[in-house]
C-alpha cells in the first residue's frame, strides 16, 4: 500500500499535471462564477484539451475544474442573488441576504471554507467505499451489473426535479440515442439510415457539449443579461470560519453524509445535494425562523454538501461507469479514451493511478482555499465580463472543441442537434441528466440485457435467481413503481373534479 | 418553445412506436433468440408508453417544484413571435461553420461566429468587432498550436 502510495505521488508530481492542475482550477473558478456556466459545461468544455494530455493530467484537469466550479457559483449567488451554478441556486437567497446585511465576507468564507472540508469528506468517502464495494462488484455477473444499471437509470428519473414520467421519458430517448451505430449484439448498423457518420454510434461527449452548453447560449440568446456587480472592499475571508466549524459541526457532518449519498446515486448532483441539505438544515435547525434572513447556518450545511457529492459521485463512475452525477458521466468518457476502463478490476490492477485521483481530489479541494480567496477578491473584475463577450467564445469552443474529438465535422453537427433536443427539451420540462445518462449507459445496459437474455435462453427467471440480483431487482422494482404509489396516494387523498381520462 | 404535453407526448409515440417498428425490422443473428433487436423494441415500446402518459397528463403534479429555481432572474415577455426565433441562432451558426469552415478557413469563419453571437446579445460595435479579431486568433493559437487539432486553413493561413 505504501508503495502504491510513493507511485501515485511520483505519478501527479510531475510539471505537466502540476501546470494542467492550477489552470483548469483558474478555468473552473473563473466558468463557474459566471451566471449561467455551469460545472458540467466547464467540464464538457474541457474534454477535447484532456486529448492531448496524459491520463492522469486529464483526470487532474477535469477534478480541478468540477471542484473549483461547484464553490465559485456561490460567488455571484452572495453578491448578485443569482447562482453561478445551479448547485448554488439552493441557497444563493440566504447568502444575497447575509451580504445586505454587511456579511458578505462570512457568507463567501463559508463557502470557501465548508465547500474545502465537503470536498475532502467526500474523497474520503471514495477512498474508504471504493475498493470494499470493487471486492464485491468482483464477483458480479451481467444480471447484477444489468439490475445495478437499471436501478441507476430509475434513480436519475426519481430525483430529477420534474414529473417523473418525463424523466423517464428523457431517460428512453437517451437510450435510443445509444442504439444508434453499428455496435450491437448484432454487429448490423441500426438506425444508421444509410449515414456513414452514424455507423460508429453518437459520441457522448458531443451530445453533453451540445445540451449543456450550446443549449445554454441559445437560452441567453432570450434572457436578459445580469445586472453587473457592485464594486466592494473585502475583509478578511477566512476569519471567523474556524468558530463556525466548532458551532455547526454536527450540521457540517450532516451535510457531508448527505451529500456523499447523494453523489453516489447515479444522476443525482450537486446541485441536488444542495437543495436536500438546505432543506434538511433548516428542518432540524433550532432557529428555522432565521432561515432566509441571512443566516450562516443553512450556508454550511449545503456548502458541505454540494461539495462532498463531487467526488462520491466518482464511486459507482469507476466501479460500474454508471455516473454518480453529470460531471462523472463526462469523466467516464475521458475514463474510457485514457484507457482506464471503469470496472472494479481497475482498484487492483491500476491502483496506483486510483491513489493520484484520491490524492488529486486532496490536493484541489485544499488549492480551493487561497485560490478561491484570490477569486472572491478579483469577482468584481471577472463578473463584469458582459456575457456578449463571454458566450461567443463558448460558441468557439462548442465547435472547435467537437470537431477536435473525432477530427470530423460530424461532431459540430451533432453538437448543434443536441443543442436544439436539449433546448427544447429543458423548455418542456423534460430533464436532459436523464437524457445523459442514458447515452452514457446505453451501451452498457444493452450488453448486460442481451448478454444474460443469451445465457438464460430468453427466461426471465435467472434474472432473480443470484441473491445480489435478486436485491438489486426488488430495489429497481420498487424505484420504478414508487411514483406510481406516490401518485395513487394523492389521488386517493384529494380525488380530483377531472379525472384524466 | 413551450409545447402543451399532448404535442411532446403524442410525438414521443410516434417516435416510440418508429424505434420499435425499426427494431423490429433488423436481421436477428442466426442460432441466437435474442440480438440487436430486443434493446430497440423494449425502448421503444417504453418510450410509446410514456409518451401516452404524458400526453393525458399522468404525473403533471409533480411538476409544481420546478419552477422555484431561480437560475436566471425574471424572465422578460417575448417581444414578437419571431423574437423566439433568436434562440435558433448558436445551432445556425455550428451548422454555417461545417459549411463553409472547409472552404473559409478557420480564422474568417469564426469571426462571423463569433461577431454575430456578440451582436444578437446585444454587444456594442466597440466591443464586437475587436473580440471577433482576437477570440478566433486565441482559439486558434490553442486548438491548433499547443493542441495541434488540424483547422482548416482556408484564405487566411496564420503565420504559425
Amino acid at each position: 500500500m505504501f508503495n502504491t502510495l510513493m507511485q501515485a505521488f511520483s505519478l501527479i508530481s510531475t510539471w505537466e499535471v502540476i501546470i494542467a492542475m492550477l489552470a483548469a482550477s483558474v478555468y473552473g473558478l473563473v466558468i463557474g462564477s459566471l451566471p449561467g456556466l455551469s460545472a458540467t459545461m466547464a467540464t464538457a468544455l474541457l474534454v477535447p484539451v484532456t486529448f492531448y494530455l496524459s491520463p492522469i493530467a486529464a483526470i487532474a484537469v477535469i477534478v480541478a475544474a468540477s471542484t473549483m466550479a461547484i464553490f465559485s457559483g456561490d460567488i455571484p449567488g452572495a453578491l448578485l442573488r443569482i447562482p453561478g451554478t445551479p448547485a448554488s441556486a439552493a441557497y444563493a437567497d440566504e447568502a444575497y441576504a447575509m451580504t445586505r446585511k454587511g456579511e458578505a465576507e462570512l457568507a463567501l468564507g463559508a463557502g470557501v471554507w465548508f465547500s474545502a472540508v465537503g470536498g475532502i469528506a467526500g474523497t474520503l468517502s471514495l477512498m474508504i467505499l471504493a475498493p470494499p464495494l470493487a471486492e464485491i462488484a468482483l464477483s458480479f455477473s451481467t444480471f447484477e451489473y444489468f439490475w445495478l444499471a437499471f436501478l441507476g437509470l430509475m434513480c436519475a428519473t426519481l430525483v430529477a426535479r420534474s414529473s417523473p414520467v418525463k424523466a423517464i421519458a428523457s431517460m428512453f430517448i437517451g437510450l435510443l440515442v445509444a442504439c444508434v451505430g453499428i455496435e450491437n449484439p448484432g454487429g448490423v448498423p441500426r438506425f444508421t439510415f444509410g449515414v456513414t457518420d452514424l455507423f460508429g454510434g453518437i459520441e457522448p461527449i458531443p451530445a453533453l457539449v451540445g445540451v449543456f452548453a450550446v443549449a445554454q447560449v441559445m437560452r441567453a440568446m432570450l434572457t436578459p443579461e445580469p445586472p453587473p456587480i457592485p464594486r466592494r472592499k473585502f475583509g478578511s475571508i477566512l476569519a471567523g470560519q474556524w468558530t463556525l466549524t466548532k458551532k455547526y459541526h454536527w450540521q457540517m457532518t450532516r451535510g457531508n453524509i448527505i451529500g456523499i449519498i447523494i453523489g453516489v446515486l447515479p444522476g443525482a448532483g450537486a446541485d441536488m445535494a444542495a437543495w436536500v441539505s438546505y432543506a434538511m438544515s433548516k428542518r432540524f435547525s433550532k432557529e428555522p425562523e432565521k432561515f432566509g434572513t441571512g443566516h450562516v447556518e443553512g450556508l454550511v450545511e449545503a456548502g458541505a454538501s454540494n461539495n462532498a457529492s463531487i467526488a462520491s459521485g466518482w464511486v459507482p463512475s469507476l466501479l460500474f461507469g454508471i455516473p454518480g452525477d453529470t460531471i462523472a458521466a463526462i469523466a467516464i468518457g475521458v475514463l474510457y479514451m485514457k484507457g482506464l476502463n471503469p470496472g472494479p478490476t481497475l482498484f487492483t490492477e491500476k491502483a496506483s493511478s486510483m491513489y493520484a485521483i484520491y490524492l488529486m481530489f486532496i490536493i484541489a479541494n485544499i488549492l480551493m482555499i487561497p485560490l478561491g480567496i484570490v477569486m472572491i477578491r478579483l469577482a468584481a473584475f471577472v463578473l463584469r465580463a458582459p456575457r456578449s463577450s463571454v458566450m461567443p467564445v463558448i460558441m468557439l469552443c462548442c465547435a472547435v472543441g467537437s470537431f477536435a474529438i473525432g477530427n470530423n465535422t460530424f461532431g459540430v453537427v451533432t453538437v448543434a442537434t443536441f443543442g436544439v433536443i436539449g433546448y427544447v427539451m429543458e423548455e418542456n420540462g423534460y430533464p436532459v441528466a436523464a437524457m445523459v445518462l442514458g447515452i452514457v449507459m446505453g451501451t452498457m445496459v444493452e450488453q448486460a440485457f442481451v448478454t444474460s437474455l443469451i445465457k438464460s435462453d430468453g427466461s426471465i427467471l435467472p434474472f432473480f435467481e443470484r441473491p445480489i440480483a435478486a436485491i438489486l431487482a426488488a430495489m429497481a422494482i420498487g424505484a420504478l413503481m414508487w411514483p406510481v404509489l406516490v401518485w395513487i396516494g394523492r389521488r386517493l387523498k384529494r380525488p380530483s373534479p377531472a379525472p384524466a381520462e | 418553445m413551450r409545447l402543451p404535453d399532448s404535442v411532446t407526448g403524442l410525438f414521443l409515440v410516434g417516435l416510440g412506436a418508429a424505434a420499435a417498428y425499426g427494431g423490429w425490422q433488423l436481421p436477428p443473428v442466426p442460432g441466437q433468440p435474442v440480438g440487436p433487436n430486443v434493446f430497440p423494441l423494449v425502448i421503444g415500446s417504453g418510450l410509446a408508453l410514456c409518451g401516452l402518459a404524458i400526453a393525458f397528463g399522468i404525473g403533471r403534479t409533480f411538476e409544481e417544484e420546478e419552477e422555484i429555481i431561480p437560475v436566471e432572474g425574471e424572465k422578460p415577455k417575448p417581444q414578437s413571435k419571431l423574437y423566439g426565433l433568436r434562440a435558433l441562432l448558436p445551432p445556425a451558426l455550428l451548422l454555417f461553420y461545417v459549411a463553409v469552415a472547409e472552404r473559409v478557413g478557420f480564422i474568417i469563419t469564426a469571426a462571423i461566429i463569433v461577431f454575430v453571437t456578440s451582436t444578437a446579445l446585444g454587444a456594442r460595435w466597440r466591443l464586437a468587432l475587436p473580440l471577433a479579431v482576437l477570440a478566433p486568433i486565441v482559439v486558434h493559437l490553442i486548438f491548433s498550436k499547443l493542441l495541434r487539432v488540424p483547422l482548416p486553413i482556408g484564405l487566411l493561413p496564420m503565420p504559425w
